[in-house]
């Protein structure tokens, strides 16, 4: 609960292992190999990053929408429902979800259809095909996949916490919370406990910005292995950022993806 | 989906509120007795918005809550806006018991009752929920005696300081004074009043502070307290909604509550303090003399059940109490046979 996160479905029901993951996957991994899968959640994590900025969330709640969506697809194809309307709906989902209001059905379409439009136009050359009737229908389906599992823990409270421990060092704290940031575009969400996945971010952000904190970090409980694995995989995705061009690639590795056996009606 | 519409068989119709249907329903698969809340589907514009939210705020604060005294929810199922939750069941509510004439409320039953709602409400302020909604309906009682707390449909997660919360919360009869003020900020306090007014009202039978609009409301708490001041309630003025009353002379409890020992009024008085910071919160209610002091709280199947759930009660368990009349008769027969 919110006391309490060892007591909380995310703990209890929602921490998954690489093994199960791999499993789950198997059947999008024979079409697509794992970096091409990681490049598409990638794409559509900054999808529901861009959404949610420009209909004005908090990142709260776009880090719980990204959350909604992986957790979905940990146990479900990418054929099961095309992630172009699971992302709004995660959005919708998630801003009812941590009270911040409701957004009507109307401006979120249409917030979608200019941002596949303006900002994803290298990626989609038709315009977002999905209607009101569409996220209402896929919303259901997205609660009942989260085994009603709606409150997720961000490492964005434990940063500020720890941040503050060290010293509140303002520009430690920006680095750090856009390193949790670009976490979202990885599994971590799906494997770590959030105070873990906030250590491993705040240590890849005092390695980027040369400051010595190791005897703060020695000093902390806990396993400094987790913390490393944790490191590694942000670590990886940004190697992956390096040589990946995203406009270039993306467009092949949709028309690749598993898809939904009937397409929607306009 | 298909499946979990079939996998629950309607019993009977029980209750219709604002905002769902209820009904009494039998788990196929199990043989369970469960209570099925069909969320209604509201306006064209409301089902616009999707999944209602009452009903999601429900969902994701009950998935998490685990605790002996506050109902379980078991399931959900539906069909895109159109969700049904399944709750634990529960035969009666305290509201039903408390206008049954035909119940006997002692001290004992009361204090069983009221040791109850503090643990549920316990659990639920150390994990960060505020229930924003307790009256008598909304703590449910089942057959064995136990008593949960229900409806979360306007439960929050609360915390942060700065924000910045409804007042219209709280069904008026129960709502705490700072509420009527307009107060935005608030905070378990508000849930400690009305557990306060519960209490009153286990003990009168009646409503304590029955108000007919939010004025009205404060006129009937301040009928019985006398007006705050500045002195007794810093902030007070700074309120929203703060306007003077005229002068009332406040009445000592123990008048009202006359066949109450001392140890239950001080249990009133700690909970039914006009400044909220002053309150006492569940932990320290739990405290109190009242729950160590003689009688011991009535054990869960001895507490009594409406007239017309007793005969049902009766009718369960026939075996032993045929037995002991067979018996019985069967005496007298045997009796008559020897003279």
């Amino acid at each position: 609960m919110a006391g309490n996160f060892w007591q909380s479905s995310h703990y209890q029901q929602w921490m998954l292992d690489k093994q199960d993951l791999i499993r789950e996957r198997q059947h999008d991994l024979a079409i697509l190999p794992e970096d091409e899968y990681q490049k598409i959640f990638i794409f559509f994590s900054s999808v529901i990053q861009t959404l949610g900025e420009q209909l004005k969330l908090r990142q709260q709640v776009i880090a719980t929408a990204t959350v909604y969506f992986k957790r979905f697809y940990a146990r479900n194809s990418l054929k099961c429902i095309d992630p172009l309307l699971l992302a709004p709906t995660c959005i919708f989902l998630a801003s009812k979800v941590e009270e911040f209001g409701v957004i009507s059905n109307t401006r979120l379409i249409t917030t979608c259809q200019t941002v596949i439009k303006n900002k994803f136009g290298y990626a989609y050359t038709q315009e977002f095909p999905y209607r009101t009737n569409h996220i209402l229908e896929c919303e259901f389906y997205l609660l009942e996949n989260l085994d009603c599992c709606l409150i997720v823990y961000q490492p964005y409270r434990p940063l500020l916490q720890l941040v503050q421990d060290i010293g509140h060092e303002e520009q430690l704290l920006t680095l750090a919370w856009r390193i949790v940031n670009d976490s979202l575009r990885t599994d971590l969400c799906l494997l770590y406990p959030p105070y873990q996945i906030a250590i491993g971010c705040l240590q890849i952000a005092c390695v980027i910005l040369q400051k010595d904190h190791k005897a703060w970090f020695a000093e902390l409980n806990v396993d400094i292995e987790k913390i490393q694995e944790i490191a590694r995989y942000i670590i990886n995705l940004f190697e992956l950022w390096k040589t990946y061009d995203e406009k270039k690639e993306i467009q092949g590795l949709l028309a690749k993806m598993p898809k939904p056996k009937p397409a929607p009606q306009r | 989906m298909e499946n979990k519409l079939k996998k629950y068989e309607k019993i009977e119709f029980l209750g219709e509120g604002q905002f769902a249907t209820v009904y009494k329903a039998r788990d196929v698969d199990t043989d369970n007795i469960v209570a099925v809340k069909k969320i209604k589907l509201g306006s064209r514009q409301e089902a616009q918005d999707g999944i209602n939210r009452t009903a999601l705020r429900e969902i994701k604060l009950l998935q998490e809550l685990h605790h002996d005294n506050i109902i379980g929810l078991l399931d959900v199922f539906g069909h895109m806006s159109n969700v049904s939750l399944v709750f634990d069941f529960m035969d009666t509510d305290l509201e039903v018991i408390i206008k049954d004439n035909s119940i006997i409320l002692t001290t004992a039953n009361i204090k069983s009752y009221i040791l109850q709602t503090l643990q549920g409400l316990e659990y639920l302020h150390l994990n960060w929920v505020l229930h924003r909604d307790l009256k008598p309906n909304n703590l449910l009682v089942n057959s064995n005696g136990v008593l949960k707390v229900g409806d979360f449909g306007l439960a929050k997660l609360y915390g942060s300081p700065n924000r910045v919360n409804t007042h219209q919360v709280v069904t008026r009869w129960y709502r705490a004074p700072e509420l009527l003020y307009g107060a935005k900020q608030y905070s378990t306090c508000i849930d400690m009043w009305a557990v306060g007014c519960i209490l009153a009202e286990l003990l009168l039978r009646l409503p304590i502070f029955p108000g007919e609009s939010d004025l009205d409301q404060l006129t009937k708490i301040f009928g019985v307290f006398g007006n705050p001041t500045e002195e007794t309630w810093p902030g007070l003025k700074s309120l929203s909604d703060y306007i003077e009353f005229k002068p009332f002379t406040p009445i000592p409890l123990k008048n009202i509550f006359t066949a109450a020992g001392d140890d239950l009024l001080d249990l009133i008085e700690a909970l039914l303090v006009m400044n909220p910071i002053k309150r006492k919160n569940c932990t320290a209610c739990l405290q109190m003399p009242f729950f160590s002091n003689k009688p011991a709280p009535t054990v869960g199947d001895k507490l009594p059940l409406p007239h017309s759930l007793r005969t049902m009660r009766d009718l369960d368990k026939p075996s032993l109490k045929r037995k002991l009349l067979d018996t019985a008769e069967g005496g007298t027969l045997s009796k008559r046979l020897f003279f």
